[in-house]
């Protein structure tokens, strides 16, 4: 709906513009036009009324007798009631003085018009005045005598009758603009909503559809035009898309059969071979306990270790592939953190006094956790058993604390080991990883913390770690759900 | 005082693992290999009771469900304690082994360490028969 608006939005704002600048501009042009040619009937009346003027004055003698003129002028103004004023101008000097006027004041003062302005013999000066409701002309007209500007004839006009007609006609005229703009804005926007907005809308819809994944959506435009194109080549892109589509579902197919069949083979074969083994891992301690020679007894105990490393290996395998299997389904119950962490721990302790650590949880024992029992222990113990390894015979301390977060629980695991570099950190998780192989290649597959990974990510948390640097210890951190109190209360 | 300790399994490298090791390890043990289901119960007909039974999971014609089953249906046997001895880790071996049986021990096992929890059964055994 946004695109919708949005673009109906800038074409109306588009078509508002365009139509109103070219509608305004045309309306302007016209009335200005009017008004000028309204001023020329007017400068043309007042060069007639000049002419008949001039013939009744006749003889130019008669300029020389005031008196008689200024009754003329008097007179043929009461002729016209368009007539607001008639002088003639005199040359005096430099300029022209109003000789005789029907304004009585303005007799003997300058007209304002140079001596030696020179006119054309049927030049005509025309000044309009427009001052709120009042339009006046004034219009001056050359004395010809013989042949040469004597004088001039100014004449005021009044306007105002032809100028109120005018104004209506003015208004009438805007009005009709305005209806017609609008016309114009609905019809052009009717028509861009048709060839153009409504197109867009279609194909937004097909893409929205597309993308859901309904890949035989056709698109219906039948327009020669570039919209058609467009359509066509979209309607085509769609079709080679479900095609890639199907090329890759296929694949996948055949990639989930190979996996499937993959973990199968993993699983049969680390089977088959723990039976083989059991001889080896069960009486080589035997073996060991009874022989007496130092150096025999070195021998088996290089035995012993590879045996334990093969062991360990094909049994993380096995486990590494069933968490892969899409099969493997988890027991989810609610667990009291501080006693899970409570029982791994006592049961790890022979191991971790062995190894001279000092473990200790931290865990706020209303801490609870939605997770599969067994697989957990499993989790604890493999990041317990890693963070023994990793840390120097002398011994050190391990703790375990929890942080209730909103829906989750991060779990950590800290050691006072040897540490890992940010590139050590980084494959830490990667299958047969080894931070150290010299401390550890005789009896570990690598496999563990993959193990781990595999485990939290089925419980729909993360796993990662942290180090300030090599020697400063290692943290392991990991989510699990948070579980829902009410549930616990009543179990 | 000798212990009896019937193995059904049928690798013979099993077999011989478990008697050969346990056998080395203490003389009081005496361990009866046998490769199937069947042959454990018959020697329980013939009134040859054990200690203790160590039970292969896979087996072929008779699994190691049903042969506890049939043991423990028995009034006369119901009492010998079972341990699994299997390469199948999933759930339903390890619900087995924690409910079940009296214990779960997963192939490989290392011979001194099965031996101590073969140990520790049967010493509880003895202290709550007496």
């Amino acid at each position: 709906m946004k695109l919708n608006f949005s673009l109906s939005l800038k074409l109306t704002v588009m078509v508002v513009l365009v139509s109103a600048i070219v509608i305004f501009s045309l309306t302007y042009i016209n009335i200005e036009e009017q008004a000028i040619s309204l001023e020329n009937v007017y400068s043309d009346k007042a060069v007639i009324l000049s002419q008949a003027l001039d013939t009744a004055i006749g003889d130019h003698d008669e300029l020389t007798d005031k008196q008689k003129l200024q009754n003329y002028i008097l007179n043929f103004s009461n002729l016209n009631p368009e007539i607001l004023k008639v002088s003639i101008n005199l040359p005096d000097e430099k300029e022209l003085k109003v000789f005789v006027s029907t304004d009585m004041d303005s007799i003997n003062i300058s007209s304002g018009q140079y001596n030696n302005f020179s006119y054309e013999n049927d030049a005509v000066v025309n000044i309009p005045i427009h001052s709120g409701n009042s339009h006046i002309i004034t219009v001056i007209t050359p004395i010809n005598l013989s042949g040469q500007i004597y004088g001039t004839y100014e004449m005021l006009l009044s306007m105002n009758a032809s100028y109120a007609a005018f104004d209506i006609r003015a208004r009438n005229l805007v009005m009709i603009s305005v209806i017609s703009l609008f016309i114009l804005i609905f019809s052009f926007l009717y028509i861009l909503r048709k060839i153009i907005v409504k197109p867009v809308i279609v194909f937004r819809d097909a893409a929205k559809i597309i993308g859901e994944g309904n890949l035989d959506t056709k698109i219906k435009i039948k327009s020669q035009d570039e919209l058609g194109e467009l359509s066509n080549a979209f309607n085509h892109m769609t079709n080679d898309l479900k095609k890639s589509r199907n090329k890759i579902e296929e694949y996948n197919r055949i990639l989930e059969d190979l996996l499937d069949r993959k973990d199968e083979f993993i699983g049969q074969l680390g089977h088959d071979l723990k039976n083989p083994l059991q001889p080896l891992v069960g009486l080589l301690p035997v073996i060991m306990e009874k022989e007496k020679d130092p150096k025999i007894k070195e021998h088996l105990n290089i035995l012993i270790h590879n045996v334990e490393y093969m062991r360990d290996l094909i049994i993380k395998t096995l486990q590494l592939a069933r968490l892969r299997s899409p099969d493997t389904k988890f027991d989810m119950e609610n667990l009291n953190l501080m006693q899970e962490v409570e029982n791994v721990l006592t049961s790890q302790k022979l191991f971790l006094n062995e190894n001279n650590i000092n473990a200790k949880s931290m865990i706020d024992k209303n801490i609870s956790v939605e997770a599969d029992k067994l697989r957990s222990v499993e989790l604890f113990n493999n990041l317990i058993t890693n963070a023994v390894k990793y840390t120097p015979e002398v011994g050190g301390d391990l703790t375990i604390d929890a942080k209730k977060g909103k829906d989750f629980v991060t779990i950590s695991i800290k050691d006072t080991g040897i540490g890992m570099t940010e590139e050590q950190l980084s494959k830490v998780f990667d299958e047969f990883y080894k931070v150290d192989a010299s401390r550890c290649e005789m009896d570990s597959s690598g496999l563990g913390l993959s193990i781990c990974k595999r485990i939290v990510e089925k419980h729909g948390g993360r796993i990662w770690a942290e180090s300030p640097g090599k020697g400063k210890g290692t943290t392991f951190y990991f989510t699990l759900k948070s579980a829902n109190e009410k549930i616990n209360k009543n179990v | 005082m000798v212990r009896t300790i019937i193995i059904v399994d049928d690798d013979p490298g099993v077999r011989y693992t478990v008697k050969a090791g346990i056998e080395a390890l203490d003389e009081d043990y005496q361990i009866i290999p046998v490769e199937n289901g069947m042959k454990c119960l018959e020697l329980l007909e013939n009134n040859q009771i054990p200690d203790l039974i160590l039970l292969d999971v896979m087996m072929p014609e008779m699994t190691g469900w049903e042969t506890y089953d049939r043991i423990k249906e028995n009034e006369a046997w119901r009492k010998i304690p079972i341990v699994f001895l299997t390469a199948r880790t999933d759930r339903i071996a390890k619900d087995a082994g924690d409910f079940l049986a009296e214990d779960y021990i997963e192939k490989p096992a290392k011979i001194p360490e099965l031996k101590q929890r073969l140990d520790n059964i049967l010493k509880k055994r003895l202290s709550y028969h007496s």
